[in-house]
């Protein structure tokens, strides 16, 4: 699954974030001071404007510090019982009807259907918890003013804070109540939706010929899933069965197809009798990778920090030429016999880029090898073909018995007075190569690190790799664990959309406000591309560049030519993206928030990178929010 | 400000502006006001003549474009105050999706007041309003007269010092209206300052200790109901029936005395005395038809 903006470890990450979000909300209170005093002192000439501005300010202290929980409680029940009374419920009713519905769409045959299962209950969450809060929370006040109930409120000790935050507090209860919810039956659903099983007779079964190579006494295949009737049906890419292979004893197994294999069960009589086959296994799974720094190696064989660009746009992946020395090198750390006594469990999905079809059902091979960083000594374990999209799994046993070669290699680093090989080439120590086998621990892992080298052996074909594309499965952790924290990415973003919704109702109308925050919205799940825009990261440069490129039909990759127009166009795209940069800033990054991706394909979603930091970003856009709002209603005329 | 003057006005000024900040309609013009602890203030004018502006902002819900307002010595856009006022709004704008004992609990909680006093208060004013029977229905339910009840009820729920009445009779019947303004009249022998504005001029003739009359945005009249409605050059005298001998006497004393008797009659009395005696004997003598006329004089 690709990771385009893996986060620096929580404590590096934490004081720079501190830092910014202090300084982001000095500069607004600042801004908002300096505007809301000028425009006092045009209403009411200078020395009533600067008394205003300074009793505003002397009552924002106290509206802040002395909220009353039992005002806000109350306030939050009021929107509770709002909520229900406007029929929330109907929304949980719509969600069950469309899983209801869902279930004839969505292919159980398909290649993966847990991630279209997973992937479907999350996207249809979001956007239906998210659709609801933003109507809840950009129509409540308004309908309040426009009815004058708020008058009866506003006429009671009742801070204008207290109002902001029980609205929030409020339509919070009601959207995690909801999100609750709907978040059980998804799982239900989820489960339901996958759970399927094969027929395995004693029939299906034939006795193992030697020549084939198979270990068991027999083997044969299970039923096809979805059942098939051979009068009618014709079997088709929907349908799947397995590989079963019965030992000696009796025993089954059932082999991996789809992403999942079955448990069985031996039915009375043995190997001649029945067997039971259970619900289908691995296909939720939560897979807790460790990520190593990646690093990569050119033809010649020296290093470099990314590998070559074969003209995709998306620079995700760094590209390594078949053929050659190039390499693609994951230097894994902490490798200890604690966490991996009995080897090393490797995934990767490695995209294949090809400069001819060849024989497009084949893929293209390429190898994996295990290398000492300190030693230098290369052993070369495996040798596969690479499909695009397929998660390839590898054990890598401790003791590595068979090998396809062995070889000392030196990292070359090129310097200004010449390379630099790590370690000496004339240190390198020949004779380990005489072994014929390896420890893991001993041999390749040094100081708890051990190198990953990916090779492709076609000649004119590429390998593409980022860091997240090759990892060591650590274990895994509970699915539904990992299902609900998914939920809770969803909860950060429900909560963010409430408090833009009340924030932009206490000065906007109720459609107007949805219409502010649904922008807010929008714009958060195009943050990342804004602030690109506005840097200049962006290909193709920011908006003037962008329209000479395509006035003068240059592609987005050239370089412009230097000059007048050039230097203008750039100068012009620099100033637009000062304010640009601003507004991205000051919009939450909602789909930094969205796990479905990671629930889908399988990843654990770690607490502290993706519960404890987005909860701190969540919070850090709702105080500032909460307090727009609270400005906002303060200095309004409710009865106006 | 002395102690005993609850609500002041100084120069207070509300002038209407559009987005543009361009003005549109001066609503009020540099009242200068004072209502006194323990009085019955009433605030009379036409519609457009700036009563409902004045309270609103003596309530804070509007700010003034000059002037200040002063409740309780403070701002009138202070939070604080409001602990000790009630406010019953034109119409009662209130959440029709709650019970009474709901409103009632939730404004209580506004005031921070706890659950056993809550539920005390809440019990004591549905009683008082006579909601008892209607306490569990939702407000959507209630009539026009049943929903200005409850309104009086949240407005009290904080026993408050200042009670502002925005047209408190409106949409009341005559029963309701006669139970409004003794209500008033007990809340003024409790020591509570009460502010209300209205265009019934008998409502408000009959519970204000004072009135102010607003036209236009400026305050035209000011001072105490008894004097400012007493017709000095007339003098009224109220006997018990006379003989038609007695009034001719009674006629040639005045004639002596240098006057002139402008009228000699039974007086009549208001239809709304009329009704209450209808709807009393009606409730005290089911099934009888009661007899029409008018009310005896004491």
């Amino acid at each position: 699954m690709p990771i385009e903006n893996p986060l620096p470890p929580f404590l590096e990450w934490l004081p720079m974030a501190v830092f910014v979000w202090v300084l982001v909300v000095l500069a607004l209170t600042v801004g908002t001071i300096a505007v809301g005093c000028l425009v006092a002192v045009l209403r009411h000439g200078p020395s009533e404007g600067f008394r205003i501005t300074g009793r505003t300010l002397a009552a924002l202290w106290g509206d802040l510090v002395y909220l009353s929980p039992r005002r806000v409680a109350a306030l939050a029940a009021l929107a509770v019982k709002e909520s229900v009374r406007r029929r929330v419920v109907v929304v949980f009713a719509l969600f069950v009807l469309l899983l209801l519905f869902a279930g004839w769409f969505l292919d159980t045959g398909s290649i993966d259907p847990a991630r279209l299962y997973l992937g479907f209950v999350l996207t249809a969450t979001t956007y239906l918890v998210l659709l609801l809060v933003l109507f809840l929370s950009a129509f409540s006040l308004p309908a309040d003013i426009r009815s004058r109930t708020l008058h009866t409120i506003v006429t009671k000790p009742v801070r204008a804070s207290e109002i902001v935050l029980g609205r929030i507090v409020g339509f919070a209860i009601v959207g995690t109540g909801l999100l609750g919810l709907m978040s059980v039956v998804s799982y239900v659903f989820v489960l339901r939706g996958l759970d399927h099983g094969h027929a395995l007779t004693a029939d299906s079964l034939v006795p193992a010929s030697g020549a084939a190579g198979e270990k068991g006494d027999k083997v044969g295949y299970t039923g096809f899933h979805p059942p098939v009737d051979s009068d009618r049906d014709e079997v088709t890419k929907r349908h799947h069965r397995h590989r079963v292979t019965v030992d000696a004893n009796g025993e089954a197994r059932v082999e991996i197809e789809r992403g999942h294999w079955h448990g069985v069960r031996r039915g009375s009589g043995g190997a001649q009798g029945t067997y039971a086959l259970g619900g289908p296994e691995g296909l939720l799974v939560a897979r807790v990778p460790v990520y190593g720094p990646l690093r990569f190696r050119n033809e010649v064989g020296a290093d470099t920090e990314r590998g070559i660009n074969v003209g995709d746009e998306w620079m995700y992946r760094s590209f390594i030429t078949g053929g050659s020395q190039a390499a693609a090198v994951w230097t894994f750390q902490n490798v200890s016999e604690r966490k991996f006594g009995r080897g090393l469990p490797l995934e990767m999905n490695i995209e294949v880029f090809r400069t001819y079809k060849g024989d497009i059902e084949k893929g293209v091979f390429g190898s994996l090898a295990l290398r000492n960083p300190r030693t230098g000594l290369t052993v070369e374990v495996d040798l596969f073909e690479s499909r695009d999209f397929v998660i390839s799994k590898l054990f890598i046993p401790r003791e590595i018995k068979r090998f396809s070669s062995a070889r000392m290699v030196s990292r070359k680093l090129d310097r200004q007075e010449g390379a630099e090989y790590i370690p000496p080439r004339d240190a390198l120590d020949y004779s380990l190569l005489d072994r014929k086998e390896f420890d893991l621990f001993e041999d390749l892992v040094s100081d708890g690190q051990v190198e990953v080298w990916l090779q492709c052996l076609e000649p004119s074909q590429y390998f593409g790799a980022s860091q997240a594309d090759l990892y060591l499965r650590a274990g895994d952790a509970p699915f539904f664990v990992n299902f609900f924290k998914a939920y809770l990415g969803i909860w950060f973003q429900m909560v963010l959309v409430i408090a833009f919704g009340v924030m932009f109702s206490t000065f906007l109308s109720g459609p107007v406000a949805m219409i502010a925050t649904t922008g807010a919205l929008v714009g958060g799940f195009f943050r990342e591309k804004m602030i690109e825009l506005a840097t200049g990261r962006a290909l193709g440069g920011g908006p003037f560049e962008a329209f000479l490129r395509l006035v003068n039909q240059d592609n987005l990759t050239i370089e412009l030519e230097k000059g007048l127009k050039t230097y203008l166009v750039q100068t012009a795209d620099r100033v637009a993206g000062a304010p640009l940069w601003v507004f991205a800033m000051i919009l939450p990054p909602f789909s930094e928030f969205s796990y479905a991706n990671w629930v889908a394909y399988g990843f654990d979603i770690l607490w502290t990178p993706y519960v404890a930091v987005p909860l701190l970003r969540t919070l850090a856009f709702l105080v500032p929010v909460f307090v727009a709002g609270y400005f906002f209603l303060k200095t309004r005329e409710v009865a106006r | 400000m002395s102690p005993d003057v609850i609500v002041e006005t100084r120069n207070l000024t509300k002038v209407y502006r559009d987005f543009w900040g361009r003005q549109k309609v001066r609503a009020l013009k540099a009242l200068d006001l004072e209502i006194r602890r323990g009085e019955v203030f009433g605030l009379l004018g036409p519609n457009g003549s700036g009563k409902t502006t004045t309270i609103k902002l003596i309530l804070g819900l509007l700010f003034p474009s000059g002037g200040q307002a002063l409740v309780f010595g403070r701002d009138a856009t202070e939070v604080t105050k409001n602990e000790r006022i009630g406010y019953l709004p034109e119409e009662s704008y209130l959440y029709r999706f709650l019970n009474a004992e709901e409103t009632l609990d939730f404004y209580g909680r506004l005031f921070n007041m706890s659950a056993p006093l809550r539920r005390q208060r809440t019990s004591d004013l549905i009683e008082m309003v006579g909601l008892t029977w209607a306490k569990r229905r939702q407000l959507k339910e209630y009539s026009k007269g049943m929903t200005r009840r409850i309104g009086l009820a949240q407005a009290l729920i904080n026993d408050p010092e200042l009670i502002v009445l925005d047209e408190p009779t409106t949409g009341l019947d005559p029963i309701g209206t006669r139970e409004m303004k003794d209500l008033i009249l007990r809340l003024k022998e409790e020591g509570k300052t009460v502010l209300m504005c209205s265009h019934l001029l008998a409502d408000v003739q009959d519970v204000c200790d004072r009135i102010g009359i607003l036209y236009q945005g400026e305050l035209k009249e000011l001072g105490r109901v008894d004097s400012l409605v007493k017709v000095r050059d007339v003098t009224e005298i109220r006997t018990t029936i006379l003989s038609e001998e007695a009034q001719q006497e009674l006629k040639a004393v005045v004639q002596r005395h240098g006057g002139q008797v402008l009228s000699i009659g039974n007086p009549t009395s208001t239809l709304e005395e009329l009704f209450l005696h209808i709807i009393r004997e009606s409730e005290a003598h089911p099934g009888r038809r009661v007899r029409g006329g008018a009310a005896d004089a004491h």
